[in-house]
């Protein structure tokens, strides 16, 4: 496949001014985790590829200073829109391990995966076979740090080749009781003070009610043991969805 | 206190936290799931712990099933034992020399972990029951193509030949005339080999000669016998994927094939993803699967529920009095599910399940034989909002509202395995594939009725009316119009064009190419 590359402008550091990602742990000013590229005019989120030349969802490819970037499409991964959307906690850095639950066909993993590097790791968890062959043909297979887990997050005690404690545990799956699945998760493999991104597809809970009010009660659900620090509403990326970042303290 | 540990690459043995023995899989993949399966034989582990003569602490369920097999004396582990096992994992393998370092253990448990997901995905992708899912989709699919190759034919050759389309009904019989060539040379050798009756071979024979078409060149004429070759062959195809269907839902689902018939079972079936889910469902969710627009638009407005989704399909169901449907599908409904559950559990083929909805849809003939003066009202009409006007289904509207629809009876999958569209990646409208799977035509109750292709379509008891594409369509008579697809279609221009305004100012706003 013939990739488009592009020279383009990175825009140094943070440009965008309404986002500041606060760090709670001190990091050295290069370890940036995703960047802000000036493409046909406009500043996009990228992400460094950890396999330069790879594509997962035909994303375009920027080389700068012998560097490759993939864009990081909003519209395609909900933890895009929430940056976008001001997210104000980051906790994806080098080294992180991961958590993650709904992989899909992987784009988003692909970008954790591109920000947690050689030295980190990302559990993935898919319980749909169709979309994890995509997902294992396209992203597991190609990155070292991703570890592949075909099965059912209902019943966490299952997932083989996981061990340790995570930092931070991304829930995107949509059921009814995704809160409840997502807690007993936390519970087994997130470590303590560590974060917990909750995707909530306000339509998968209930059809019937209020999106708004949805996501109050999920949060309601999730107060006995989480320290709730933001709830992003991912309009116009996604309709309906919310995103809600919390601590862990047991 | 000896533990008895597994691990992804092997089984080890320790004694106070210092490693006694320990036994590595050769292939790790094959072996682990062995042992989760309780299919193992273990025999050196066993005959090396028989031989200590102790109690065993075990850190897997399955692995104390099978030592307890062999009568070895031995207990789980406590939670906190088993967490710390979790965490210190690594070094565990380590320890027992399934791998050189930390490094090499986290590249051999990811190996380890995509070689299981691997076959997993392998072992789900032989079930039958998807197969059976492709093939009726594909039926359904080949129906589109087919009618539209259809219309387009008598389209064309009517340009030559126009008489012929109000005359010959069968598209088979109108391919084959085609495939004879010009208006001239057809004899009534050729309308005989067509299989049609001596009254028609007639009269057609009295039309060609007297035809108002125009010529055709033979450039053309070989265009269209080729169409008309495939829409002979695209036939044949169906015939032969109605075959396989039948024969293989009797094979793998001969309760569910009783009860609601091969065609609609497979529909259902491919509805609700696989044998296993369907069986999972409840009864009130088969009964409405394939009206789902309609559902959702009666839980969020308190409009009428819908009484069946695909199951109107059913002949039971169809051939019923308007009023007397919605209690015939609930009971099919009630039967197929406990068929489908039957299917899967359960040996061969239970007669009674057919005789007692046999006796029930009677009772229901008998009970309600007259409709009640609430049947006699026409059903209220909905309020009409976004998404549900005639504007292409693709915006963003209404029908996004209702996304999220099974999936909450029977988990996301759904729409992650749908939508081959999502495969060719391209702008969000794409992954949205989802969305138009739920929101778009599937779900549109009038679809229903036509979404099973004509066989089984209850207003084909008049005959082939569809078949032939728009006969019984009064827009037809300005036939052209929708020759040309959408393109000369005045109205379905502008829908496209709203679309793309539509899209584009969304872009603008938001700041994407």
């Amino acid at each position: 496949m013939a990739l488009e590359i592009i020279q383009e402008e990175i825009v140094e550091g943070m440009m965008k001014e309404q986002i500041q990602i606060k760090r709670e742990k001190s990091l050295e000013d290069d370890n940036q985790s995703f960047f802000w590229i000036k493409s046909e005019g406009q500043k996009k989120l990228a992400t460094e590829n950890m396999v330069p030349g790879n594509q997962v969802y035909k994303e375009k490819l920027i080389i700068k200073k012998n560097i490759e970037y993939r864009l990081w499409d909003p519209f395609r991964s909900k933890l895009a829109a929430a940056i976008m959307n001001d997210l104000e906690y980051f906790p994806f850095e080098n080294k992180s391990t991961v958590l993650y639950l709904g992989a899909s066909t992987g784009t988003t993993v692909s970008h954790i995966s591109d920000i947690v590097g050689s030295n980190g790791i990302v559990f993935a968890v898919e319980h749909a076979s169709r979309v994890a062959r995509d997902f294992l043909d396209r992203v597991a297979t190609f990155r070292k740090n991703i570890v592949a887990i075909l099965q059912d997050a209902r019943k966490p005690k299952e997932y083989f080749s996981v061990f340790g404690k995570v930092d931070v545990v991304y829930v995107d799956i949509a059921q009814p009781d995704q809160t409840q699945i997502a807690m007993d998760n936390c519970e087994m493999y997130l470590k303590k003070g560590g974060y917990f991104f909750l995707v909530i597809k306000t339509r998968s809970i209930d059809v019937t009610k209020a999106p708004k009010r949805i996501v109050e009660e999920e949060i309601e659900r999730l107060k006995p043991r989480f320290e709730v620090l933001q709830t992003i509403d991912l309009h116009p990326y996604d309709k309906d969805h919310a995103m809600v970042i919390a601590k862990f303290n047991h | 206190m000896y533990s008895v540990v597994l691990t992804e690459l092997g089984i080890s043995v320790f004694n106070d936290g210092k490693l006694d023995k320990a036994f590595s899989f050769s292939n790790p993949v094959k072996e682990y799931l062995l042992v989760k399966n309780k299919e193992s034989k273990l025999n050196e582990l066993v005959n090396y712990l028989a031989s200590t003569q102790r109690g065993f602490s075990v850190s897997d369920e399955s692995l104390l099933a099978i030592l307890k097999k062999y009568s070895i004396d031995c207990h789980l582990m406590e939670e906190s034992e088993l967490d710390e096992i979790q965490t210190n994992k690594p070094q565990i393998i380590v320890d027992s020399g399934f791998a050189s370092n930390l490094q090499d253990t986290l590249g051999k448990l990811r190996e380890f972990a995509l070689g299981l997901s691997s076959s997993k995905v392998t072992e789900v992708s032989e079930s039958p029951d998807l197969h059976i899912i492709q093939a009726i989709n594909s039926l359904d699919e080949i129906d589109k193509i087919a009618n539209g190759l259809s219309s387009r034919l008598r389209e064309w050759y009517g340009l030559h030949f126009p008489e012929l389309d109000n005359i010959i009904d069968s598209i088979n019989g109108y391919a084959q005339i085609v495939l004879a060539g010009k208006r001239e040379s057809l004899t009534k050798q050729i309308f005989e080999e067509a299989g049609f009756p001596e009254s028609k071979v007639e009269m057609l024979s009295l039309i060609s000669s007297k035809s108002r078409g125009g010529d055709i060149s033979d450039i053309n004429l070989s265009i269209v016998q080729s169409i008309a070759k495939q829409v002979l062959d695209f036939h044949e195809l169906r015939k032969k994927l109605e075959e396989h269907v039948e024969a293989e839902m009797q094979e793998i689902a001969p309760n569910t094939s009783a009860i609601l018939g091969t065609a609609v079972g497979a529909r259902i079936l491919g509805r609700a993803g696989s044998l296993k889910k369907m069986a999972s469902l409840p009864a009130s969710t088969i009964q409405v699967l394939g009206a789902e627009k309609a559902l959702f638009r009666s839980l969020k407005t308190g409009s009428q529920p819908p009484k069946h989704g695909l199951l109107f399909q059913h002949a039971m169901v169809h051939a019923a009095p308007r009023w007397q449907r919605g209690k015939i599908a609930r009971a099919v409904a009630a039967k197929a599910v406990i068929a489908a559950r039957v299917d899967v559990y359960g040996e061969g083929l239970n007669q009674t399940l057919l005789e007692k909805l046999n006796i029930r849809v009677d009772e229901i003939g008998k009970k309600y034989e007259n409709p009640t003066e609430k049947d006699m009202r026409p059903p209220p009409s909905f309020r009409r909002e976004g998404g549900f006007g005639d504007k292409p289904r693709r915006r963003e509207g209404g029908d996004r509202r209702r996304e999220g629809g099974d999936r909450r009876r029977e988990g996301g999958d759904r729409r992650r395995e749908g939508g081959d569209r999502r495969r060719e990646g391209g702008d969000r409208r794409r992954e949205g594939g989802d969305r138009r799977r739920e929101g778009g035509f599937r779900d549109n109750p009038r679809r229903d009725r036509r979404e099973g292709g004509f066989r089984d379509n209850p207003r084909r008891d008049s005959g082939d009316r569809r078949e032939g594409g728009f006969r019984d369509n009064p827009r037809r008579d300005s036939g052209d119009r929708r020759e040309g697809g959408f393109r000369d279609n005045p109205r379905r221009d502008s829908g496209r064009n709203d679309e793309r305004t539509d899209s584009n100012k969304k872009r603008k706003k938001f700041g994407r190419r």
